[in-house]
């Protein structure tokens, strides 16, 4: 496991001339094993801060310190918002697309397993066009596994689903969670998808955090209580600013 | 059903082809009946002479485009990846690729003498700027996306090349690579047309010189089929190696 900690974290970003803060000082603590979900309108910096933490963009300024660091590159991967997939490799291949270094026996260990906990089996040699958009991103969340990764950046992997198969992975991530004893954090731009797998919910707004609700309910959560509906009121409150008068 | 209707069209114009010389639609000095030109490229194959001269048209494509490659693919590649050093280069290859490899015959014959090196030189002109330029384009719009998930698994440089760019541009080299042979073979012929003691060009040139019709046709449909087959091949290669017919096959549908 692989906690992160982040510091007075800014990103500017110069568009002709003129600067556009992409984020403006977060401050945000993911323990080890804790799945902590982000939530804030569209623009509010929730990729671009995932985009920093994988590595992708370059921090302007502040800190962020991966807590019980091994000092290995593959701590922290991420989920992306789509499959990205290669169309040219199938499931299987896909899936140990990051395994390139890695013995024959190790990656077909690590297929196997993951194929079994996806649930693809039976799928390893079709190519990503034959499968559908949920499988996909079963193959992108199987690939991020086998690389081995203890912190999960996951960039809204469940936006473009339908509901049903929407609330299908979402069990699944919580179950993989579990197995796995993995560190999470979920980009999303649904209340309810936050409420419901985060242990934490962090909202931001315009780069900033603006606020962080405590989730204590236990897995697995039901939607139709009264205190998931309160805790999702809470998180509503927070983004359209109702408990500030 | 897709070949009946691949068919339909050539049977159609052999039909009205064979009408029109049989009833005498048109002078059969000048385009004669689809029977004389069959029995035309009968004799020719059984003397050899065809075999002979497809063989010295294609071994010339060959190497022709072989060459082109070694040089193409490797360049294409290099000003992808190092953009601005194309920008040395783009006038001049520019100005080459609007000039017809054809108008340079007769310097290329001056340069090179009579032989095979114009005649190559001709193809390697014609085949280049596909290759050339679909390897470029192949590489440099590699989908940024896809290069990202590499530098999440912490891909190296070369990782990133041979596991992502080269295998997400091989479609467009591909294409690049069918239309490169498809304009050497046309060249080529060319080529034989002005210069040559072999090949289908300098046959369909001996024929007009002897006023033989049934040659020149024989001539002109061994380039068409064999053309279309070379392409054929294209196809089934690129079908292979990218798995485009699996991918047509959706196994769960949305």
């Amino acid at each position: 496991m692989a906690g992160v900690k982040v510091d007075n974290l800014y990103k500017i970003y110069h568009l002709n001339g003129r600067e556009i803060p992409a984020l403006q000082g977060i401050n945000l603590e993911v323990e080890e094993g804790s799945f902590v979900t982000v939530v804030g309108k569209s623009g509010c910096g929730k990729t671009t801060l995932l985009r920093i933490l994988a590595g992708l963009e370059e921090k302007t300024r502040g800190e962020i310190t991966f807590v019980n660091s091994r000092g290995e590159r593959n701590e922290v991967s991420i989920v992306f918002q789509e499959p990205r997939l290669m169309p040219w490799l199938t499931v299987n291949e896909n899936m140990v697309f990051s395994l390139r270094r890695a013995s024959p026996e190790i990656i077909e260990e690590k297929a196997n397993k993951y194929l079994h906990l996806l649930g693809l089996e039976g799928f390893q040699d079709a190519y990503p066009h034959q499968i559908s958009g949920g499988m996909a991103q079963r193959v992108a969340l199987g690939r991020t596994l086998c690389y081995g990764a203890r912190l999960i950046l996951m960039d809204e992997p469940l936006s473009a689903l339908d509901a049903f198969t929407r609330r299908k992975m979402q069990q699944e991530i919580l179950e993989i969670y579990r197995l796995e004893r993995l560190t999470i954090l979920f980009v999303t731009h649904d209340v309810e998808e936050a409420v419901f797998l985060g242990q934490k919910v962090v909202v931001m707004e315009q780069g900033r955090v603006i606020g962080e609700i405590p989730v204590a309910l236990p897995y697995p959560r039901d939607t139709h209580t009264r205190p998931f509906f309160q805790l999702k009121e809470k998180v509503l409150d927070v983004i359209l600013g109702r408990n500030k008068h | 059903m897709k070949y009946c209707k691949r068919l339909l069209l050539p049977l159609l114009l052999l039909a009205a082809w064979w009408a029109g010389a049989e009833w005498g639609w048109f002078n059969t000095y000048l385009l004669p009946s689809p029977v004389k030109v069959f029995s035309t490229a009968v004799v020719l194959t059984k003397k050899g002479l065809l075999y002979q001269h497809l063989k010295a048209s294609l071994l010339r494509v060959v190497a022709g485009f072989l060459i082109t490659f070694a040089i193409a693919f490797p360049l294409g590649i290099a000003m992808a990846l190092r953009k601005n050093y194309y920008d040395y280069l783009e006038p001049v290859l520019e100005f080459i690729r609007h000039v017809p490899p054809i108008a340079l015959i007769p310097l290329l014959i001056l340069w090179l003498g009579i032989g095979e090196p114009p005649k190559l030189a001709v193809i390697i002109l014609a085949s280049f700027f596909p290759v050339f330029q679909n390897t470029m384009s192949g590489i440099a719009n590699c989908d940024v996306k896809l290069l990202e998930v590499g530098k999440v698994f912490a891909f190296t440089e070369r990782e990133l090349f041979w596991q992502i760019i080269l295998p997400q541009a091989l479609p467009q080299i591909l294409v690049g690579m069918q239309l490169g042979l498809g304009y050497s073979w046309r060249s080529l012929i060319g080529a034989e047309l002005i210069a040559a003691a072999s090949g289908i060009g300098y046959m369909i040139n001996e024929a007009e010189r002897l006023s033989r019709p049934d040659i020149i046709l024989v001539g002109i449909l061994a380039i068409g089929l064999l053309g279309y087959f070379i392409d054929y091949l294209f196809l089934v290669l690129g079908e292979r190696l990218l798995h485009q017919k699996e991918r047509k096959e959706i196994i769960w549908p949305e």
